[in-house]
């Protein structure tokens, strides 16, 4: 069975996986050019995020078009992205 | 499709025709809970606030009582007043008044305990029932229609479903001149400034962005970074990473719609289209701040499976956890996994819960309201308590 997750918003760096994809798994992305497949470099949980552009250390992490977070170590392309390489910069102004 | 409701004297139009047992003050909620026993086609709305406020928490109850009277679900309101209370039984009774329904309060102290009070006030209700039960639904717009919305037990399918889903809801009622009250300002947290820049007159955003400010400086002042509060360890275990992520979710059930105006708790709004309401998360607080508003029903999201309802607002239960739609099903009023699997669009499963949430505006029942699991809400207070 195919695996898919999901891009919330043209231009995010990062989808949601939809199936609980394991380790060098092919996952299928849908976009309005058709279906893009990548392979995860770690075992991902449904609901969980995959890396489908390079971010780079201090770069922000795009979901829903808007700015998530901030990248604490260099994301490859099938990484699972969350706490351990992504920081929370938010603050209340 | 068509909406059927029951025509209220001031032009809005109920989707139920109870008779409102409203207490001024929690305590006198046991003579409101025995009249609702005694008499059919009423409904206690009870509640723990009315005394011992701040005079800015006397004011948010004061408007809340009057504003649940006169959602148009009430055909008629009868007030419960102990007689010592801070929240003035008169101006709730004036206040719903102004709705030309009819109205009246029996006030325990005066009547001289319980049970006098309960035998005058079931008479009263008997007769406003009565009067209330000739009403017939009619034909209405949909530029009648209030919907508002929630999400609870929320896990990452709901900003990948449910949530879409309502607002899809929210852009087609608001393009066919209904009103949609959005809220859960926990929830907005973190994305504030998007929904600042949807904001219609950018005065209403900076009102929306001091919604947030004022939890976040509360929250302080009892030592609690209300940011990290917010991420529970359900949310991380589920994928969600930061509080901008689960806000972005959150935003979803109101897309891309522009927003009309930022509401006080249990503010009526004044033009049709999306509002922004200060409510907080929690449900019972919340949903009842949507009912001030002018709600016919919620649109109410749910990962894990929330069951509860509301006294006065029919709440729909939308869920897009598959695993939930089949250990919840006595509790869920629509499964939304469609769009998750893929097997449905947004727009179809949009299309649905719209049909959906017309019927029960229109009379059908949903599952909290047919379990019984919708007596108990709140009022929500700022505190301190007294």
């Amino acid at each position: 069975m195919k695996k898919y997750a999901k891009l919330v918003k043209v231009g995010d760096n990062v989808v949601t996986s939809v199936a609980d994809i394991g380790e060098n798994e092919t996952f299928i992305v849908k976009t309005e050019n058709g279906e893009k497949s990548y392979k995860s470099n770690q075992k991902v949980d449904f609901g969980h995020k995959i890396a489908v552009e390079e971010i780079k250390k201090g770069e922000q992490i795009l979901k829903y078009g808007q700015e998530i977070g901030i990248a604490t170590a260099d994301i490859k392309v099938g990484d699972w992205v969350h706490i351990h390489n992504v920081r929370d910069n938010y603050e209340v102004k | 499709m068509d909406f059927y409701g029951f025509p209220r004297p001031d032009g809005q139009v109920g989707a139920r025709n109870f008779i409102g047992i409203l207490p001024a003050v929690g305590c006198v909620n046991a003579v409101a809970l025995q009249i609702e026993r005694l008499i059919k086609g009423t409904r206690a709305i009870t509640h723990h606030q009315g005394c011992l406020h701040p005079p800015q928490d006397t004011e948010q109850v004061t408007r809340t009582l009057i504003n649940l009277g006169k959602n148009p679900n009430c055909a008629g309101v009868l007030v419960v007043g102990l007689g010592c209370e801070m929240v003035k039984i008169e101006e709730v009774v004036e206040g719903i008044r102004e709705s030309k329904k009819p109205v009246d309060a029996v006030v325990v102290h005066e009547l001289g305990g319980m049970l006098e009070t309960i035998n005058k006030g079931a008479q009263i209700a008997a007769d406003m029932v009565m009067e209330a039960s000739k009403i017939r639904r009619e034909k209405s717009g949909f530029d009648k229609l209030v919907f508002c919305t929630k999400c609870g037990s929320s896990d990452t399918t709901s900003g990948l479903s449910s949530n879409l889903v309502v607002g899809e809801v929210c852009k087609m009622l608001t393009d066919m001149g209904g009103t949609f009250i959005q809220g859960e300002v926990c929830d907005i947290m973190g994305g504030e400034y998007a929904l600042k820049d949807l904001c219609v007159n950018p005065k209403e955003g900076d009102k929306i962005v001091g919604f947030v400010k004022d939890l976040y400086e509360r929250g302080l002042a009892v030592g609690a970074d209300t940011r990290g509060c917010q991420m529970t360890a359900g949310n991380v275990a589920g994928g969600l990473t930061t509080l901008v992520e689960k806000a972005m979710g959150a935003n979803s059930k109101g897309q891309m719609v522009p927003i009309q105006s930022a509401l006080l708790y249990g503010e009526r709004p004044q033009c049709a289209g999306r509002h922004i309401m200060a409510t907080p998360g929690h449900g019972f607080e919340n949903l009842t701040g949507g009912a001030a508003g002018g709600s016919q029903l919620i649109l109410f999201t749910t990962g894990r499976g929330a069951p509860n309802g509301h006294p006065v607002i029919p709440a729909v239960k939308i869920c897009g956890n598959a695993k939930t739609n089949l250990t919840m099903k006595s509790h869920i009023d629509i499964d939304v996994a469609s769009v998750i699997n893929e097997t449905e669009t947004v727009r179809q499963a949009g299309e649905r819960l719209f049909e959906l949430a017309v019927d029960v505006a229109s009379g059908r029942m949903t599952k909290a309201e047919i379990l019984n699991f919708d007596g108990h809400m709140e009022i929500l207070i700022k505190g301190p308590v007294m």
